[in-house]
């Protein structure tokens, strides 16, 4: 496929993402003037719609808060009704930097994957975080490893790029509240290929994981339950 | 008659009519009414024969005929749960795919009415 004449979405799904979002899409259309900046506004509170509008981005606002799932999934209908080429979802709070846009799209743009999962931990790079949450990774990378039968190592990495037929399956099939682990298993149920690629990612500018530490057995154990669940489905 | 039997006859007439109050108020819809109808008409057969309740726990080899009922009631109830949560799980599924269809067309029509973004 030819990359000018790839048609990219960019989805970023935000709750009240006011003091970063603005940042995030203004360098990302800096970069890719192209490409079609899409933010799910999940029923946030605060100005994030219109501070998103200004910057220049389509903004779906949602009537009442979904989860990170159903907001990104909106996404994905809307990429799938518009018939975009390629859908990349990047967090809104510039976490994930517009410059590695093209390390995430490039194997799609060349056919060499269907999903490709920007990873912090593929090679050493820049990040760094807590030893719970680096524990927890590397057990639920563990758990899709096997079950996905092939070797991930950022599972819960929300910056990922997939291509016209992933964005109709995810259309279709999502995860509601913690999609990321799940949709890997997804995605290589229906025998599509996943590729992860280093990228640099930034500290958080403003905000806080969905992730805090007193949900995150519930997260775990919520995780690896439905990773098994759909395997067997 | 004994007592136990008139106060059992009540709760279960009672009940009867309940239900029936909702169905015809449009509080439930048809396929739980039935339900709840079916249930109504098992307690007041027992609740009318009180012999019946003691030779089907011991035909079933029940020492203690009212275990047959407790066991039979909380079965019955945990199914009525398991039905509704299912039945929830399915709702919610669908408000999530109206809420999507929802901001994707008000987006839309937004754009539509600003006169960009025609396809």
């Amino acid at each position: 496929m030819n990359s000018e004449k790839m048609n990219v979405c960019i989805i970023i799904p935000a709750y009240n993402e006011e003091r970063s979002i603005f940042q995030v899409i203004r360098r990302i259309l800096q970069l890719h003037p192209d490409f079609t900046v899409l933010v799910v506004n999940d029923g946030s509170s605060d100005r994030t719609e219109q501070v998103a509008k200004s910057a220049g981005a389509h903004v779906i606002t949602l009537p009442q808060n979904l989860g990170i799932g159903g907001a990104v999934q909106t996404g994905y209908r809307y990429a799938a009704a518009r018939g975009y080429d390629a859908a990349v979802q990047v967090d809104a709070d510039g976490q994930h930097k517009p410059e590695e846009l093209d390390k995430v799209l490039e194997p799609i743009r060349l056919g060499e994957a269907d999903m490709v999962v920007g990873s912090r931990f593929v090679e050493r790079t820049g990040y760094r975080s807590s030893a719970g949450r680096r524990t927890g990774i590397v057990i639920l990378s563990s758990l899709v490893t096997l079950f996905a039968r092939q070797p991930l190592k950022d599972v819960t990495s929300g910056f990922r790029a997939i291509n016209r037929k992933v964005i109709e399956m995810f259309a279709e099939d999502y995860s509601t509240d913690y999609p990321e682990v799940d949709s890997l298993i997804l995605v290589k149920k229906e025998k599509f290929r996943i590729k992860e690629v280093p990228v640099e990612m930034e500290q958080r500018q403003s905000g806080r994981s969905s992730i805090t530490s007193l949900k995150s057995v519930y997260y775990m154990v919520k995780v690896s339950l439905s990773i098994m669940m759909k395997s067997f489905r | 008659m004994e007592k136990v039997q008139i106060v059992t006859m009540a709760l279960s007439l009672a009940l009867l009519v309940l239900v029936l109050q909702l169905i015809r108020r449009r509080y439930l819809r048809e396929q739980y009414s039935l339900l709840w109808l079916f249930f109504c008409a098992i307690i007041l057969v027992f609740s009318l024969n009180t012999k019946l309740l003691d030779t089907t726990a011991a035909l079933l080899g029940f020492k203690y005929a009212p275990s047959l009922l407790f066991l039979v009631g909380i079965t019955l109830c945990l199914l009525l749960i398991l039905h509704l949560t299912v039945v929830v799980s399915r709702l919610a599924e669908r408000i999530v795919r109206l809420t999507q269809e929802l901001g994707i067309m008000k987006h839309d029509l937004e754009k539509y009415e600003q006169g960009a973004d025609r396809p």
